[in-house]
């Protein structure tokens, strides 16, 4: 009972956060989702990665789009997609009625077997997906600054842009294409 | 179709898949950049759960959670880029909204 | 040994391109010696393997599961193949010094033939189906980059791309030849094809059978692929003797001739074989009768000669079939060197400009009229033997409607022959400035005036040859007087020589036919539109871009239909996954 009331909880919000035409809405409900994903997770006997979920789902994901549409701005919202909404629905609906079709017989839950602790799995199993996921930081931090970093060079190229076209333009030098002969025609004598 | 409404695999099973569903939603409904960004981020929920489930269901759950906390950090990273990059958009091109930007030339 | 002699074959012309495109095009003398060092050595070195054919595999390379092995055969079709290619592609780069004297870019030209002659020669010895593809492919691309040589020439380089899309529509048939191969029969060796051929479905086997049909058609230009090679001719003279005249053309009969013991069980494609060689050769030569370029002309004799290959392969004869593929390959070479050294002397490829050169250049005119006369068919050359064996084969297991028109071609070609050789060296000149033919021009073309009259008589050696190393084809061997013989007594030699000389005085008596003439006018309208199939390229061209510009509307370039798409490719995965997995 509780899982249901969870999963439709869930649902509800990610459906708030398409929806709502604020950003900061959006960005709270997306907080939202993620208290709830991170519930069901525990509930499905992964407290770890419950925890991870909620700090970085709930916690640094929000504060980052905050920080996001802080410096962007709001915008006026238009509420028409691009895409038919007859055509949306029914490519969704399509999509999760054939993934359920194919997940929904294999989805059962055994007892739980003994097996490695978390923490032998990650550091040891997995430890190559742990410098995988070092690796995407760093490039990630290399990313955000690259980008961000970028608006000084932005301005300096504008001013740049702004001496150059005062300047008056010269012609192109004229082009010569070279003569051939020219196909022989098959003219009846 | 008792089975199905009691069985918790199943409810989580057809929670995954709702989010998914809205997921998949919002990729085609929504216009603006940054509330893109935020739909990548329920797929991406989505496809914790499901890393889970699947983990949970072959009896290897640490196994599920190792992958899905790894798939937490890319997804992290990707929102991180994904905002900086609507930030700059909106600096050079004046708009976040996706119609406008695809007639956008140079 | 045949494993060392293999290797330096091919090797050794694209060691040659590596230098000479090394070298820079600093020092012209230097490229020009050093391609025609590699050039020559090649040539030796097929020349004395010869001497050492076999049916084993020499060389066996292993390139991983799923691409077999690289193997290389000395066997007697692939040799003699090999040494036309090599022998032939040295004597056009010693041509090439006078005729590319003072050109650009001789560094890429150089490396380019180079090239081909080493992949020419990788093709017709190679034993793997997979890896004929692969150097079928390499000389398509070579023959490309030098019919665009000169590639400021907006003509040169749309020739190159017709040729180019032309000739890989057919090496698409052959690699999904090659792979219907593999699926059946687990292995890419052409012997295990030749063995086991039947032991693949019959539907399978016709596909393969008339997918390599397709694929030489438009590999040797013949109907209805035909259109690229006299658009082809904008490539340097040199190129045209070599790749579209001696060796890359050949290829495709080769092809056919290589799995004819495979295919010929298969209902309908020994015909289907015969009729393509037929219509190539009629159709090529009307318009051989009618154009005013003189590459134009050899070209559609290319066509024409190539036709007569392919038509005895289709009755049955792979040894005519070859025998004339030599002959052909050496007095083709002939015409198209001497056409390159009036054309360089004259500087236009007009015949309405030339005339009264027979004068002013006796050699090339002795030599020009020696490959006409083998082109024609007249004894003793080297082309008449092996004409005759293929009319002689045709008659023999043929329908007789299909003997009497290869007769009536063979009349077409001493007309246009004659033609030709009388607009260029006979009539009043039209001519005012020539320049002299240099040295290196003649001494290329001398050695193959002297194989033309000769090469006739080497009809047993060749057979023996092709016979002892092809053991599926299963060939009888004769020796050259009993085929010469055979040749000489048999009646069909006879009406082929009264239909030639018919030809000849055809073209003497000219203007006492003006009533033929009016007559033939609507047929000289149709080969002058070369029959339509230039329409047809025109109409297929024009479709293709206009599909493309209806498809360009599909690109709307906002991503949420972008997306979309993304999903419906998802839904498709899905469905056929749960199509798979529930049937």
């Amino acid at each position: 009972m509780l899982d249901w009331l969870l999963v439709i909880a869930a649902i509800l919000c990610a459906l708030q956060v398409v929806r709502s035409p604020r950003l900061l809405s959006s960005a709270l409900w997306l907080a939202g989702v993620s208290a709830l994903v991170s519930i069901l997770l525990y509930r499905l006997g992964a407290p770890e990665v419950a925890v991870i979920e909620l700090s970085v789902g709930a916690g640094l994901v929000t504060v980052l789009f905050v920080f996001a549409f802080n410096i962007v701005g709001e915008e006026g919202q238009t509420a028409a997609s691009l895409i038919p909404r007859p055509l949306i629905w029914g490519l969704v609906l399509l999509a999760a009625a054939l993934l359920g079709w194919y997940t929904l017989p294999v989805a059962s839950f055994p007892d739980r077997a003994a097996e490695p602790s978390f923490a032998v799995v990650l550091w040891e199993q997995r430890g190559l997906d742990v410098l995988v996921q070092v690796a995407l930081i760093f490039s990630g931090v290399m990313g955000l600054t690259g980008l961000l970093g970028g608006v000084h060079q932005l301005r300096k190229d504008q001013a740049l842009q702004e001496t150059v076209s005062s300047l008056p333009e010269s012609p192109p030098p004229p082009l010569s294409t070279p003569e051939y002969e020219p196909a022989i025609e098959e003219v009846q004598v | 179709m008792n089975a199905l409404l009691s069985d918790p695999a199943s409810i989580l099973v057809i929670g995954m898949l709702g989010l998914l569903g809205v997921g998949f939603y919002g990729l085609l409904a929504v216009r603006n950049l940054i509330k893109m960004v935020a739909v990548l981020q329920i797929l991406i929920k989505a496809a914790v759960l499901a890393l889970v489930l699947a983990g949970r269901a072959s009896g290897q759950v640490n196994l599920g959670q190792s992958l899905a906390a790894t798939v937490i950090v890319a997804d992290t990273v990707v929102a991180v880029i994904g905002l900086a990059l609507a930030v700059q958009v909106r600096r050079r091109c004046g708009t976040l909204d996706l119609k406008k930007l695809s007639q956008l030339r140079g | 040994m045949a494993a060392l002699l293999i290797t330096l074959v091919i090797a050794l012309p694209w060691l040659g391109a590596l230098l000479v495109w090394l070298v820079r095009d600093r020092d012209e003398n230097l490229q020009h010696s050093l391609a025609l060092l590699f050039s020559g050595a090649s040539g030796l070195a097929s020349l004395v393997l010869l001497a050492f054919t076999g049916s084993e595999v020499v060389i066996r390379v292993p390139v991983g599961a799923y691409f077999g092995d690289l193997t290389f055969i000395p066997d007697g079709l692939g040799v003699f193949l090999a040494a036309v290619a090599a022998v032939i592609g040295s004597l056009a780069v010693h041509f090439s010094r006078d005729y590319m004297h003072g050109e650009a870019q001789l560094g890429r030209y150089y490396a380019l033939v180079l090239i081909f002659i080493g992949a020419m020669a990788a093709l017709v010895l190679t034993g793997s189906l997979f890896f004929l593809f692969i150097f079928w492919e390499i000389t398509a691309l070579c023959s490309y980059a030098l019919i665009s040589f000169d590639n400021d020439n907006p003509r040169a380089v749309a020739g190159g791309i017709k040729a180019l899309l032309i000739t890989s529509v057919g090496g698409l048939g052959l690699l999904a030849g090659a792979l219907l191969v593999y699926s059946y029969l687990g292995s890419y060796e052409i012997s295990t094809v030749l063995e086991r051929s039947g032991e693949l479905p019959a539907p399978a086997l016709a596909v393969l059978a008339f997918g390599a049909l397709i694929a030489a058609a438009a590999k040797s230009a013949q109907v209805p692929f035909q259109t690229w090679l006299p658009d082809a001719m904008e490539a340097p003279t040199p190129v045209s003797a070599l790749i579209h005249a001696a060796t890359m053309v050949n290829a495709g009969v080769y092809l056919l001739a290589r799995f004819f013991p495979a295919f010929a069980p298969v209902p309908g494609w020994t015909f289907a074989v015969m009729l393509v060689g037929l219509l190539s050769a009629l159709l090529a030569a009307l318009m051989a009768c009618t154009t005013y370029d003189l590459k134009r002309v050899l070209a559609y004799s290319t066509i024409s000669q190539l036709g007569y290959m392919v038509y005895a392969i289709g009755a049955g004869s792979v040894l005519a079939s070859q025998f004339h593929l030599f002959s052909h390959a050496v007095f083709k070479a002939l015409l198209f060197l001497g056409a390159g050294a009036v054309i360089h002397s004259v500087g236009t490829r007009d015949m309405r400009a030339m005339g009264g050169l027979g004068q002013k250049m006796p050699f090339v005119r002795n030599v020009f009229i020696t490959g006409a006369l083998a082109l024609a068919g007249l004894p003793p050359l080297n082309g008449f033997w092996s004409k005759e064996l293929i009319l002689e084969a045709g008659l023999h297991s043929g329908p007789v409607w299909a003997f009497a028109l290869m007769l009536l071609v063979a009349g077409l070609t001493a007309f246009y022959t004659f033609r030709t050789v009388w607009m260029v060296f006979f009539t009043p000149s039209r001519v005012s400035e020539v320049h002299t033919v240099g040295a290196a021009m003649k001494t290329a073309l001398a050695p193959l005036a002297l194989a033309a009259l000769v090469s006739g008589f080497l009809a047993g050696p060749f057979d023996a040859l092709l016979s002892n190393s092809l053991p599926f084809h299963q060939l009888h061997a004769e020796s050259t007087g009993a085929l010469l013989l055979e040749v000489l007594s048999a009646p069909a030699t006879l009406l082929a020589l009264a239909v030639i000389a018919a030809g000849l005085a055809a073209w003497h008596f000219r203007s006492a036919l003006t009533g033929l003439q009016a007559l033939a006018a609507p047929l000289q309208r149709a080969a002058s539109e070369s029959f339509g199939f230039e329409w047809l390229n025109h109409q297929i061209v024009a479709f293709v871009q206009g599909f493309a510009g209806f498809l360009r509307r599909s690109q709307s370039g906002q991503i949420s239909w972008n997306l979309a798409g993304i999903i419906g490719g998802l839904l498709v995965v899905l469905v056929i996954l749960l199509w798979a997995v529930q049937v």
